[in-house]
C-alpha cells in the first residue's frame, strides 16, 4: 500500500504532525537529515524554512529534495523576499519536478532583520499573490496567461497568526489566501488555548485544515523576549513561571511538558500541529511521546 | 522645459468602475506643480466629464493649489465635508493621502481619481526625483553617489537594471535593450570618460540598500517638519551673520557737518516745515510740525544753521522728497523745550501720549508708524502689551545691543507704555539667538509678575507683528486686521527706549542705534543722529565697495526686508535700522523669469498666501487678480523671493500689485 | 524629496588628490543641507581648492550655465570639479562641463514627498497605479515596509511594524481608517492586487 501524503491525511481527518528543518549556514546538512529520519515515524511532514529570519543559509528547495530522496515528506517554504515573480514561478516549477508538492507560501521577513541588512528587498509579489500565481501554474498557465508545457500539482499552504491584533485583519487576509488557493494553514506559536479556541471558531466556516503552531520554550527569558518582540505571540505568565522555576538541566523537561499540554489541548480544536523546535529537534520525540493521549 | 505634473487621470475603465459605486461626489483637483506657469490650469473636472458623463453625480468642483500642503489644504476644505458627498481627488498620491487624512475624522470616503506618474522610468530603481527645476537629470537618492566614477551620468536611474559595475550585454547600437530610443547610459559613461582621458576603472561596487537608516531619515524629517510650523506657519532660517557685529558695543557716530532731515520720516502725512532758510536752530528744536492726525514733528539733531530746504533722495520711498539741510556748529546747544519728567508716574496717560507725539516718536523697527496713535485710547480694549525684541532680520544687532547695554532704560520705557495703555500683562519676546540680551532683560523682568520674557525659537520673520502675536499669545490677528483687534499693542525695543528718552529726559527722537554690517571694512553698532548723510557712513565705515555695482549691493536695513539703495545722496531716517553691504547674487533676479510652480513660496509665506500668483499675474499686469489672491495681506517679508527657484523678484511685483490694485482713481 | 549628506572623508580625500574647483548649492538648505560640515571640510582643504562658487538651485541648468559663462577662466584652469549638492546638481554641472572630471561631494537620500520645501508625513511610491481607493487613502507601498498590497504580513507587534518598531503598521492603519469611514468591507473585496512595474518604464 502506498504511503499517504499530507494532503490525503488531512482530507481523511488524521490529526497530523509536522516539524521543521532549518537548513544550516553552510553545507553540513547531514545532521539535520538524520534528526528528521530519527522521528520520521511520528511526523507526517517536514517544513524546510527559506532563509529563516532573513539569514543567508543553504536553500530550502535543495533540502526538500534531499528529504524526498530519503522518503520523507517535505513542505517547501517559499518567501517573496528574495525572488521576483519570474524566480518564484520558476522555483515552483522546479519544486514540482523535484517531487516537492507541499508548498507553504510566505511573504518573508524583511531583509533588514537578518544578517545581510544591506540587501535589496524584493517583495515583487506577496504571500497572497504568490498563492494565486501557484494556483494558476496548477491550471497550466503562468501569471501572464501563457500556456505551460506540462503543469505542476501542489498542495498549497499558508500561515496565519491567531494572536495577531487586530485579529479581524488577519482573518481577512486568511480569507484572501484561501481564495488565492491556500488549502492548509500553519499558525504562529500558540500558548493560550482559550484564545486559540476562539480563533478556531472564527475560522471554522472556511473549512480548511489548520495546524496549530508549537514552539518549544527554552527559558523564561526566551518567553519574555517573544512577548516583547515577536508578533502575535503571548506566552502566559504561568508558563514563564514554570520555566523560571526549573533548574537549568530540567528546563527541557518542563518545556516538553508545556508543549505536550498545549498539543493535548489542541487535539480537539484543530486538524494538526506544526512543531517549530528552533534547534531543539532532539526533544521532538519526547514532546510527541508526552502528548500521546 | 519638461512638464513634471505629478498625476494623470485614471483610465476610463477604472474611472467608470469607481464612479459607478458613488451617488454624489465633490471633486477636488490639484492645480499642479512643476510645470511652467504660462497659463491658468484647465479644469481637470472638465476632463473627467469629457471621459465619462457623470454630470448628474458631480455636485461640485474645487481647484486647490498644492493639495499636499496639509496645513493650508485643511483650512480650505474642511467646510466641504458637511454635505455628506463623497470626495473625489485628482492629484498625485500625496494630495490624495492628505485629503484622506483630513476626511478621516469626518468619516468621509475619498476616491482617488488619478494615478501618480512614475518619475524614474526605471523599474529597478523606482524612485526618481528631478531637481527644483524642469531639467532632464534625475536622482534616485540611492545614498551612495557613484557620479564621481561614472563621468557624472547616473547609472542607478539611467541604467534600466541600475547596474553599477559596467554595462550588461544587451545594448544594441548604443541603445538600451529595454528602450531602443534611449541611449545605454554605460555607453554614454564610457564616451565621456574617454573625452576626459580618464579610465573607466570600474571597481566592483555593491549597493548597500540600507545605507540611510530609517531612524536617520525620521530624525531629519521631524527636524524639518517641526521647523516649518514652529511658532507660526512658514518662514525661513536664512544665514544670520549676527556674529559680525553682535559683540561690538554701541559707539557714538562722529557728528556730521551737514545733516539732511526729511520732513516725511513716518507713515502718514509729512511734517510741515516750521523753520526758514538761514534760521539758527538748536539741538532738539522742532523744525517740522505734525500736519494731521497721523503725523509727527521732526526735530533738529544738532545746533547750527538751516542752510537750505531741498529735495533729497528718500531712502525708503526712493523718490526725491523735501529735506531740511542743517549745517552743524558742533556746539550741541540744547533747545529749551528739552525738559524731562522723571516723575512721570504721577502724570495722566493722555499727557504722556501727547509728549510722545510732540517728541516725534515713530516705530523704530522700520515701519515708522507714529507711536502716539498706537497708544491713544483705543476703541478695542487692550489687555496685552508686547515688546518686540526679536530682531529677526539677519545681520542687524541694533536692538540686540540696545537690550544688552540699556536694559534699564528700556525697562522704564516699558513701564511708561504700560501705564499709558493701563494693561496688566506685558510680554517681551526675544529670539533665542540673543543670549546676552535675554540675560540682561531677565535680570529686570524676573522680579516682576506683570512682565514675562519669552525666549522664541529663531525663525524669520518672527519679528513681524502678526507672527510675534501668534507665537507669544496664540492669538491670530484677523485677515486685514490690526493687533488691536485681538487686544494687543506691539512696540519695538528701540521705540520703548525712545519713549524713555522723550519722557524721562525730554529728548525728541533725533538719534537712534543702527547696525552697519556685511562687507563694510569697519562694521559696528552706532548711535547716530537722524539726518546723518549716508556718504559719511560709507566714509567712516569703509563702504567703498558699493562703487562696484556689479558685485555689491547696499540695503538700508537687513538683507531680507532692507531697501536696496542705488542713490547715495541720502541720509539716516527714523526708520533706518542699519545698512548692510552684501555680494550680489551670482544669478540675476528678475520680474521676467518664468515660475515653475515649485511651490516653495507657498511653503514659506508666513501670511499663508500664494505668492506664485503675484509672480504670474504681476508679470501679466492682471492687478485685480492679485487682489483676489489677497496681495494686500502681504507683509513684504521677502521669504518668497528668498526661496524662489526661478529667481523672480516677487516683492517688487507685489509692491506694484498693491499700488495698482487698490490705488485706482 | 532629495536631501544630502557629506561623503566620508576618505572618499573626499581621494577626490582632492588634485586641485578642485568647488560648487556649492544653496537651494534646499531650508529643508536640510550639511552646510556646516561642508564649510568645515573646505576650510581644511584650502590649498587644494582653486575657487568656490555658491549657487542657489545648482540643479537649474540656466543658473549653473550663467555662472560658468561669467567665470570661464576661474573654472577652466582647475584640474577637476567637486559639487556639493544632490545628484541632480552634480549631473547638471557634469553635463555643462563635460571635459572636466566632476566629483560628487555628497551622497543623496530621499525623504517623504516630492521635491519641495516641506517634508510630508505621507509619501508616494511613484508606482503609477494608485492603490489608495483600496486602502482608505493610506499608501500601502510607502506605509508598509514591504510594500504589501493584499493585507499585512504577520509581523506587526502591538500594531507596530516589525522592521521599524516605533512606526505604526501601515496595514493596521489602513484597517482602522477604513473602519472610521465605514468602508471596512473594502478589505474583504475579492481579487488579488499585483503591481505592474512596466507602468514605471512606460509612464502609466
Amino acid at each position: 500500500m502506498e504511503k499517504k501524503n499530507l494532503s490525503q491525511k488531512l482530507k481523511e481527518g488524521k490529526f497530523v504532525i509536522t516539524s521543521e528543518i532549518g537548513p544550516p549556514k553552510g553545507t553540513n546538512i547531514e545532521p539535520h537529515l538524520k534528526e528528521a529520519e530519527h522521528i520520521k515515524d511520528e511526523v507526517d511532514a517536514f517544513n524546510v524554512t527559506d532563509l529563516q529570519s532573513s539569514v543567508m543559509r543553504l536553500g530550502s528547495l535543495a533540502t526538500c529534495r534531499l528529504l524526498v530522496e530519503r522518503e520523507l515528506e517535505p513542505v517547501f517554504q517559499i518567501t517573496c523576499r528574495d525572488r521576483n515573480r519570474l524566480a518564484l514561478q520558476s522555483d515552483l516549477l522546479s519544486a514540482y519536478v523535484l517531487g516537492v508538492k507541499n508548498v507553504l507560501c510566505l511573504t518573508g521577513d524583511h531583509t533588514t532583520l537578518g544578517d545581510h541588512p544591506d540587501a535589496k528587498p524584493v517583495f515583487d509579489l506577496d504571500s497572497v499573490s504568490l498563492l494565486k500565481v501557484a494556483t494558476e501554474l496548477m491550471n497550466g498557465k503562468d501569471m501572464k496567461g501563457n500556456e505551460l508545457d506540462g503543469k505542476p500539482e501542489f498542495f498549497l499552504g499558508a500561515v496565519v497568526s491567531p494572536g495577531y491584533e487586530p485579529l479581524e485583519l488577519q482573518i481577512i487576509k486568511m480569507e484572501k489566501k484561501i481564495e488565492a488557493g491556500a488549502r492548509f494553514f500553519q499558525t504562529q506559536a500558540v500558548y493560550d488555548l482559550l484564545s486559540f479556541e476562539k480563533f478556531m471558531k472564527a475560522v471554522e466556516k472556511y473549512n480548511v485544515p489548520i495546524l496549530g503552531g508549537i514552539v518549544l520554550l527554552k527559558s523564561a527569558g526566551m518567553a519574555k523576549y517573544m512577548n516583547e518582540k515577536v508578533a502575535g505571540v503571548t506566552v502566559p505568565e504561568k508558563y514563564i513561571k514554570m520555566m523560571a522555576a526549573a533548574k537549568k538541566e530540567e528546563r527541557a523537561k518542563v518545556s516538553v511538558q508545556i508543549a505536550a499540554e498545549l498539543i493535548k489541548g489542541m487535539k480537539g480544536l484543530c486538524q494538526g500541529i506544526h512543531i517549530m523546535p528552533l534547534g531543539w529537534e532532539k526533544y521532538v520525540p519526547d514532546v510527541l511521546e508526552a502528548s500521546r493521549i | 522645459m519638461i512638464d513634471y505634473t505629478k498625476y494623470q487621470i485614471k483610465a476610463e475603465e477604472e474611472l467608470r468602475q469607481l464612479l459607478d459605486s458613488v451617488s454624489d461626489i465633490l471633486v477636488l483637483w490639484c492645480k499642479k506643480c512643476y510645470k511652467t506657469f504660462e497659463k491658468e490650469e484647465e479644469s481637470e473636472c472638465e476632463k473627467i466629464l469629457k471621459i465619462l458623463d457623470v454630470s448628474d453625480k458631480l455636485k461640485g468642483c474645487e481647484a486647490i493649489d498644492f493639495l499636499c500642503n496639509r496645513y493650508l489644504t485643511e483650512k480650505k476644505i474642511s467646510s466641504l465635508f458637511g454635505s455628506g458627498y463623497g470626495i473625489g481627488v485628482i492629484s498625485c498620491g500625496l494630495g490624495i493621502q492628505t485629503v484622506s487624512k483630513i476626511a478621516e475624522s469626518k468619516g468621509v470616503k475619498v476616491f482617488a481619481l488619478a494615478d501618480t506618474k512614475p518619475q524614474s522610468g526605471n523599474a529597478t530603481s523606482i524612485r526618481g526625483y528631478h531637481g527644483i527645476t524642469l531639467g532632464t537629470e534625475k536622482c534616485a537618492g540611492c545614498g551612495q553617489c557613484y557620479l564621481g566614477i561614472t563621468g557624472g551620468f547616473c547609472p542607478v536611474v539611467d541604467c534600466a537594471k541600475s547596474l553599477i559595475n559596467g554595462p550588461c550585454g544587451g545594448a544594441k547600437d548604443g541603445k538600451c535593450e529595454v528602450n531602443s530610443e534611449k541611449a545605454c547610459v554605460w555607453v554614454e559613461i564610457f564616451k565621456r570618460m574617454q573625452k576626459q582621458e580618464r579610465n573607466l576603472d570600474v571597481i566592483s561596487q555593491i549597493r548597500d540598500n540600507n545605507v540611510f537608516t530609517f531612524e536617520e531619515n525620521r530624525k531629519i524629517s521631524t527636524f524639518s517638519l517641526s521647523r516649518r510650523t514652529e511658532n507660526f506657519y512658514g518662514g525661513l532660517h536664512p544665514y544670520e551673520n549676527k556674529h559680525i557685529t553682535e559683540n561690538l558695543a554701541i559707539e557714538k557716530f562722529p557728528a556730521s557737518k551737514y545733516l539732511y532731515i526729511f520732513l516725511l520720516q513716518h507713515t502718514g502725512s509729512p511734517a510741515s516745515l516750521c523753520v526758514k532758510e538761514g534760521e539758527i536752530v538748536k539741538l532738539g528744536q522742532k523744525i517740522g510740525e505734525s500736519s494731521g492726525l497721523i503725523s509727527i514733528p521732526v526735530h533738529s539733531p544738532v545746533s547750527g544753521k538751516v542752510v537750505t530746504i531741498e529735495e533729497k533722495f528718500h531712502p525708503a520711498l526712493l523718490i526725491n522728497c523735501p529735506a531740511v539741510v542743517i549745517q552743524n556748529d558742533f556746539q550741541e546747544e540744547k533747545d529749551s523745550s528739552i525738559k524731562g519728567y522723571p516723575e512721570w508716574e504721577l502724570m495722566q496717560s493722555d499727557d504722556l501720549t501727547e509728549i510722545i507725539r510732540e517728541k516725534g516718536i515713530a516705530g523704530l523697527g522700520g515701519a515708522m508708524f507714529p507711536t502716539h496713535v498706537k497708544l491713544r485710547k483705543p476703541k478695542n480694549p487692550v489687555d496685552t502689551l508686547i515688546i518686540n525684541g526679536c530682531e529677526c532680520e539677519p545681520y542687524l544687532n541694533a536692538d540686540n545691543r540696545l537690550m544688552i547695554e540699556r536694559a534699564e532704560q528700556i525697562f522704564e520705557g516699558i513701564k511708561i507704555a504700560r501705564k499709558i495703555l493701563s494693561v496688566d500683562n506685558v510680554i517681551i519676546g526675544i529670539e533665542d539667538n540673543k543670549s546676552q540680551a535675554i540675560e540682561q532683560m531677565k535680570k529686570l523682568t524676573e522680579r516682576e509678575s506683570w512682565i514675562e520674557l519669552k525666549e522664541l525659537k529663531t525663525k524669520y520673520p518672527q519679528g513681524a507683528e502678526k507672527m510675534l502675536i501668534k507665537t507669544t499669545t496664540g492669538r491670530q490677528v484677523p485677515e486685514g486686521g490690526l493687533p488691536l483687534d485681538v487686544g494687543v499693542v506691539v512696540l519695538n525695543v528701540g521705540t520703548v527706549f525712545a519713549i524713555y528718552q522723550a519722557i524721562v529726559n525730554g529728548m525728541p527722537l533725533i538719534k537712534r542705534v543702527i547696525t552697519i554690517s556685511g562687507l563694510f571694512e569697519k562694521p559696528g553698532n552706532f548711535e547716530i543722529s537722524i539726518g546723518t548723510p549716508l556718504k559719511d557712513i560709507l566714509d567712516y565705515c569703509g563702504g567703498g565697495k558699493i562703487n562696484d555695482k556689479e558685485s555689491y549691493c547696499l540695503r538700508m536695513g537687513g538683507p531680507m526686508m532692507g531697501i536696496i539703495q542705488t542713490e547715495f545722496d541720502t541720509a539716516v531716517i527714523k526708520g533706518t535700522t542699519g545698512y548692510t553691504l552684501i555680494n550680489i547674487n551670482p544669478i540675476d533676479v528678475s520680474e521676467e523669469n518664468i515660475c515653475i510652480k515649485c511651490g516653495r513660496c507657498v511653503d514659506v509665506c508666513p501670511m499663508e498666501l500664494y505668492p506664485l500668483y503675484y509672480a504670474y499675474y504681476g508679470k501679466n499686469q492682471l492687478w485685480d487678480k492679485c487682489a483676489e489672491y489677497k496681495v494686500k495681506n502681504c507683509i513684504e517679508c521677502g521669504c518668497c523671493e528668498y526661496v524662489c527657484s526661478s529667481k523672480i523678484s516677487i516683492v517688487s511685483l507685489i509692491k506694484k500689485a498693491k499700488k495698482n490694485a487698490y490705488n485706482k482713481t | 524629496m532629495l536631501i544630502t549628506k557629506l561623503k566620508s572623508s576618505n572618499e573626499l580625500d581621494e577626490f582632492f588628490s588634485k586641485k578642485l574647483f568647488v560648487f556649492k548649492c544653496f537651494g534646499c538648505s531650508e529643508v536640510y543641507f550639511p552646510e556646516e560640515e561642508i564649510n568645515n571640510f573646505a576650510s581644511g582643504k584650502q590649498e587644494k581648492i582653486s575657487g568656490i562658487a555658491q549657487i542657489d538651485y545648482l540643479c537649474n541648468e540656466d543658473f549653473a550655465k550663467r555662472y560658468i559663462e561669467k567665470n570661464v577662466d576661474r573654472i577652466h584652469n582647475c584640474e577637476g570639479i567637486i559639487v556639493f549638492s544632490c545628484g541632480v546638481g552634480v549631473q547638471v554641472v557634469a553635463r555643462l562641463l563635460e571635459n572636466k572630471a566632476v566629483y560628487p561631494g555628497c551622497n543623496t537620500f530621499y525623504l517623504n514627498g516630492f521635491q519641495g520645501l516641506t517634508v510630508l508625513e505621507c509619501d508616494c511610491g511613484q508606482c503609477g497605479q494608485c492603490y489608495l481607493n483600496h486602502t482608505g487613502g493610506i499608501c500601502p507601498i510607502t506605509s508598509c515596509a514591504k510594500g504589501l498590497l493584499n493585507g499585512p504580513c504577520g509581523g506587526a507587534k502591538n500594531k507596530k511594524c516589525e522592521v521599524h518598531p516605533e512606526v505604526d503598521c501601515g496595514w493596521i492603519s489602513i484597517y482602522e481608517r477604513l473602519k472610521k469611514i465605514n468602508e471596512g468591507s473594502t478589505l474583504k473585496k475579492k481579487g488579488v492586487l499585483i503591481r505592474n512595474f512596466e507602468k514605471i518604464i512606460k509612464g502609466i
